[in-house]
């Protein structure tokens, strides 16, 4: 597509194969299923006796004048009574069908967002780096919803207007061959009409949508981007702009209405005509005393029954075509692979406690060609500090996301507690592992939910103990409602320290065996700077940690350091030992010194 | 809400201005109008000629006359002139009604834009984007309904309402009463149902609007949800909102399929009147069993109408509280354009500086006095909040300062024209604003016409040069929402080319390189510094080596000075500067490179 802003609702096809996949969904509702069909198979024939007792009530008491007036009302109001009985039964059958098939649909559609959204949740990081959340969250609410109308009603009423239009023929056939022939005749061509027309408005419909997408998003812009417009004084220039843009719209739209007027005209014309040829041949039919008057009304309602599911067909086609469309793009995300990938149960964790951290000939890359980490190899004993060190892109955030297994080593192992993280139950060796991220992620919540991430296990208490721990407390508690102040715009008003002091409490609440940290640079601001080293200092106690270190204190007091070239480890030892290596880290030690 | 649509002044103010845009179509309107009856009054012959057909077929059934054959062929040909009638005037009083609507609907919507374009950027503040956006969209969308599809349909309703009615009287006064008592009742269970299905509807929309937004997060910060093995957790919280939503939706589809099944059954309940006070009247004698019919007929073409006198009391508050909501924009003062325009050069004088933003007690900025040369670096540090980037705001006048506190050159920018005053400056925020449009439009933002070679030095300048390659289509990449998504450095870099490219006499850059790593952020500055050329700069950062060559940095805190001084004077002062500077040389000596 060249266009960008052209509508991106691919043209869903019907393919049986997706929908399959779409059967576990649906199958433990079958039975509801089968129940809504009956109720319209009965509803149908419900339908279909109205415009005969009709036809009764006029060829009977109505037209026969010969006969005493109280038979007359008598047989009238039997025919009413009747009449009644079949009104009110339709109404609570479709009453009923609506209940069902709408509570049959939102299961299944509430079934598949919580199986899509768990499998999204896991399914590989080079799957999420790809796709940015906005378009997941687009799956997961929209298109799941494009279901609903394919689930609830879509295919059962479609089969079943076939159905209808097929019994209202047939129905037609047996009261009057030449009349259902007639009109045999001319539904194709109502029916050609209505598509053919139909085809044309849903293109002008959807240049209308793509380019009101573009012109909304632009109003959006606009409203968003007032500060640069003004800035730089671009307030024409962007009214312009916008100008064009919903003159362009206006012009589609014109074309849309077009379209439709001539649509309904059209449609209206020929089921006019068509029901004007039956008033002449039935007429005749009538005269030559083929048909009584009753029959004529009877057939005339029974035809009014055809123009229904007629139209819905063809509204029922554009919505099945969005919603195959969304069935494509669900059962695309279904057939990602999970990671880690699915393998045999892995056995119960080691028990818990200060553990090891080993990297053994470890190679890591993103693309094939580009190594990331080769033949990286380290251990950090019980309890041990290592401090990372080196230029951007070295590898060194990759180094921590291996620890927990956010990552998969190409080659090599990776061992927390002597055991290799892929014989780790995932989940359990994420709890031991804490990160502290350098810029915290923060959700949309209270101070509370985003330290305990929505743990309800964890207390205010200790929650209020690990922003102790770090220092965090003073600082929360000045917040105008403390620890259950909201966060506002992801955490905007919180300083680069203050959210790393967070990210510290977050890591801390539960306790973790393993730390890997990537140590924030230091802010003018002096208090928080000062609580960050104390942090620090607790973090570590009692700990194995991984640090990507920006502080000489930090790296200082580690027990290891080592500095990392483009993948690979080029020095290593403490700081006392390098410093007499005189090397890359000695280099770096100099250059950090204040000038003189 | 509906009480107020009685009142002409409050109608004026809703529909005033798209009633105008309306009558300034008046041709359109005038062809589109007057097929109304028309089509109307066609519309209503056709119910008499289908009655007279079955008492002509009653009467005349297996009589060998010819002359029944004969108005048979009358009635036809009659109902198929009308039938042609009523396509040709439906199509040509749509089109032009409908076309009127979306033109008012147009001008409407650009005479709303171009005055949000002149309102103050305080009103910005205390606005949501989301909101402004719905009265340019939703809003205008629902005026335009009055503005057209009301004419057509209501007048058509309006011409058939009152003549169906009388007719149907003409026949029988007793079914067209039984008729309406059953419309009547219809209309008053619609009027107790409908509000409460909006009301479901409106839950069900915030319970999806909650579940998307969590799943959105959870999305977004997947690494955490991850490191923090919080699957199971989220699962959980997003089932919580799946089955709060769920809940919300059997409760409006119940509704919908009870207003479905006694709409549809009232529609059986009227016939079974007709059939039953008409079928008496017809044993009576009173009525013809055609004209019975007839009223069949007459109720098919009823519905049309009540349908759309229950949207139009459904839509019409609605489309009156949009109006008023856009009327609203045009309400709102725009920001002054007056001013003198003298020729500027960047002598900045701040002088006693204290700024709370409109309606907040605590002053953003505290007694601030500093004075800045023109061609001069001025380097304003200190945390979060600490007043830098409203500082940068005031210099842009996007806020008024208090008179006498902030001059340009010797005058007070209060005196000055805004767009004068804000021709000046070159501004390249932290958080960039890019359109959904190609590299090189949002770098030519400022407008004009830049030459090739002025677009190349500002992108070189602004080290964008080294990420065309990996762009698809170089400069003409379509970045955003429908392109290539940029990561925050190089929407950083595009901004800082933005603010190059026009050559300003004063850059204000307000955290400009926060997202970009440290090697290509020292070649940048490298580079401004070569090409500075008298160019005055205020630049706001974190990172102290960005303004380590200033003539003057301010360290900032909670709005007051709390150190002044060049680079060297702060470093001697041995204060929170110098400390801050220390501990990044570190870091950066331990990413290998030096500060």
């Amino acid at each position: 597509m060249s266009d960008p802003w052209q509508d991106d609702v691919p043209q869903g096809r019907f393919d049986l194969a997706q929908l399959r996949r779409l059967w576990p969904f649906v199958r433990p509702y079958r039975r509801q299923f089968a129940i809504c069909l009956l109720i319209l198979l009965v509803s149908f024939f419900l339908e279909l006796a109205g415009p005969m007792l009709v036809q009764w009530a006029i060829d009977g008491p109505l037209a026969n004048t010969a006969a005493a007036a109280p038979d007359r009302l008598r047989a009238l109001v039997l025919a009413c009574a009747a009449f009644l009985a079949v009104t009110g039964l339709g109404a609570v059958l479709g009453y009923r069908y609506g209940t069902l098939t709408a509570w049959n649909g939102q299961r299944v559609i509430r079934d598949v967002r919580s199986f899509l959204f768990s499998h999204l949740l896991h399914v590989g990081p080079s799957f999420h780096e790809r796709n940015p959340a906005g378009k997941l969250t687009t799956r997961v609410s929209s298109d799941v919803e494009n279901l609903n109308e394919l689930i609830a009603t879509g295919v059962l009423q479609s089969v079943f207007d076939l159905l209808k239009i097929g019994g209202v023929l047939v129905a037609l056939f047996l009261l009057d061959v030449r009349l259902a022939l007639f009109t045999v005749a001319t539904t194709p061509v109502v029916i050609g009409i209505s598509i053919a027309f139909r085809a044309a408005a849903q293109r002008a419909y959807r240049s209308v949508r793509g380019k009101l997408a573009r012109q909304n998003g632009y109003t959006a812009e606009v409203i968003g981007g007032v500060r640069a417009t003004r800035a730089f004084h671009q307030e024409d220039a962007v009214a312009a702009r916008y100008r064009e843009l919903n003159h362009d719209t206006t012009q589609s739209w014109l074309a849309t209405v077009r379209h439709f007027s001539l649509f309904f005209s059209a449609v209206d014309l020929a089921i006019r005509g068509t029901s004007i040829g039956l008033l002449w041949f039935g007429g005749l039919s009538v005269l030559d005393g083929a048909l009584t008057p009753g029959d004529f009304v009877k057939f005339w309602l029974w035809f009014g029954m055809l123009a229904a599911p007629i139209k819905e067909l063809g509204e029922k086609y554009n919505v099945l075509q969005a919603a195959f469309a969304s069935t494509e793009r669900i059962v695309q995300i279904l057939a990602e692979p999970r990671f880690p990938p699915a393998g045999p149960p892995a056995p119960p964790p080691p028990p818990r406690g200060p553990a090891a951290v080993e990297f053994a000939a470890v190679d890591f890359r993103y693309r094939d060609d580009q190594p990331v980490l080769d033949q990286v190899s380290f251990r950090a004993e019980p309890g041990q500090t290592i401090a990372i060190v080196g230029p951007t892109g070295a590898g060194k955030s990759t180094i921590l996301a291996l620890v927990s297994r956010l990552r998969e080593v190409a080659a090599g192992s990776v061992r927390v507690a002597d055991r290799d993280v892929r014989d780790w139950p995932v989940g359990e060796l994420r709890r031991r592992v804490a990160v502290v991220a350098q810029d915290l992620f923060l959700f949309t919540g209270t101070v509370l939910d985003n330290v305990r991430l929505f743990d309800p296990r964890i207390g205010e208490d200790a929650v209020r103990r690990a922003l102790a721990i770090v220092g965090a407390d003073t600082f929360v508690a000045a917040l105008p409602q403390g620890l259950l102040e909201p966060v506002q715009e992801r955490g905007a008003t919180f300083s680069q320290g203050q959210r790393q002091l967070l990210a510290f409490a977050r890591a801390l609440v539960t306790d973790p065996d393993v730390l890997v940290l990537d140590e924030a640079t230091a802010s003018i601001d002096s208090a928080t700077e000062a609580r960050l080293q104390q942090a620090l200092a607790a973090a570590l106690r009692g700990r194995t940690a991984l640090v990507v270190a920006h502080r000489l204190s930090t790296v200082r007091s580690a027990d290891q350091i080592l500095v990392l070239e483009r993948g690979r480890i080029v020095e290593r030892g403490n700081h006392r030992q390098l410093v007499q290596r005189d090397g890359a880290y000695a280099r770096m030690l100099r250059a950090a010194e204040p000038p003189a | 809400m509906l009480q107020h649509l009685f009142r002409l002044r409050s109608l004026r103010r809703a529909f005033g201005r798209p009633t105008r845009l309306l009558a300034s179509h008046w041709r359109l309107v005038a062809v589109g109008v007057a097929c109304v009856p028309i089509h109307a009054a066609a519309t209503l012959w056709m119910p008499r000629l289908l009655g007279e057909t079955l008492d002509l077929l009653a009467r005349g059934r297996g009589a060998d006359a010819e002359l029944p054959r004969q108005r048979l062929g009358q009635i036809a040909t009659l109902l198929a002139g009308l039938a042609l009638v009523e396509a040709v005037t439906r199509y040509i009083s749509r089109k032009t009604l409908i076309d009127v609507s979306r033109y008012v609907e147009r001008d409407l919507k650009d005479q709303a834009l171009a005055h949000l374009q002149r309102l103050p950027i305080a009103w910005f503040d205390r606005s949501r984007t989301g909101d402004l956006v719905s009265r340019l969209t939703q809003d205008a969308e629902l005026v335009r309904f009055v503005m057209g599809p009301l004419l057509l349909h209501g007048g058509s309703a309006l011409c058939l309402l009152p003549a169906g009615i009388v007719a149907m009287a003409a026949m029988s006064v007793p079914v067209t009463l039984a008729c309406s008592v059953g419309f009547g009742l219809l209309f008053l269970v619609m009027r107790l149902l409908v509000p409460r299905l909006h009301a479901w509807s409106k839950r069900s929309q915030e319970a999806i609007g909650e579940l998307s937004q969590r799943a959105q997060e959870d999305f977004a910060g997947i690494r955490v949800v991850w490191q923090f093995a919080a699957e199971e957790r989220e699962r959980a919280a997003l089932a919580t909102r799946n089955r709060r939503y769920l809940f919300a939706n059997l409760r409006l589809v119940r509704l919908r399929a009870a207003v479905n099944a006694i709409t549809h059954s009232t529609t059986g309940l009227v016939m079974l009147a007709v059939l039953a006070v008409g079928g008496h009247e017809v044993i009576g004698g009173a009525l013809t069993v055609g004209e019975l019919f007839q009223f069949t007929v007459w109720l098919g073409l009823m519905m049309f109408p009540l349908e759309i006198l229950g949207w139009t009391f459904a839509t019409l508050p609605r489309a009156f509280a949009a109006g008023v909501r856009i009327e609203e924009l045009f309400e709102t003062p725009p920001e002054s354009t007056t001013g003198a325009t003298p020729p500027l050069r960047g002598h900045l004088q701040v002088k006693d500086l204290t700024f709370a933003y409109p309606g907040q007690v605590r002053p953003a900025l505290r007694e601030l006095s500093f004075e800045l040369l023109p061609g001069h670096k001025l380097g304003l540090v200190g945390p979060v909040g600490a007043g830098k980037s409203t500082l940068l705001a005031l210099c842009l006048r996007f806020y008024d300062p208090p008179r006498g506190t902030i001059f340009v050159d010797g005058h007070d920018v209060l005196d000055l024209q805004p767009a004068a005053l804000r021709a000046l400056f070159a501004l390249a925020p932290q958080e960039p604003f890019l359109f959904s449009d190609t590299v090189l439009s949002n770098v030519g933002f400022a407008g004009g016409t830049a030459s090739a070679t002025a677009i190349d030095e500002a992108v070189a300048a602004a080290a964008l040069d080294q990420d065309l390659p990996q762009l698809p289509a170089g400069l003409q990449t379509l970045v955003g929402e429908r392109g290539v998504t940029l990561s925050g450095g190089q929407k950083q870099r595009v901004s800082l080319a933005r603010a190059l490219l026009g050559d300003r006499p004063a850059l204000l850059l307000d955290d400009t390189l926060s997202a970009v790593d440290p090697t290509t952020e020292r070649r940048i500055l490298a580079g401004l510094q070569a090409t500075r050329r008298g160019r005055t700069m205020l630049v706001a950062t974190h990172r102290l080596s960005v303004v380590a060559d200033a003539d003057l940095i301010l360290v900032l805190d909670g709005g007051a000075v709390k150190e002044r001084g060049t680079h060297r004077q702060l470093l001697e002062h041995a204060g929170d500067y110098a400390t801050a500077w220390r501990r990044q040389s570190e870091a950066a000596a331990l990413e290998g490179g030096s500060a």
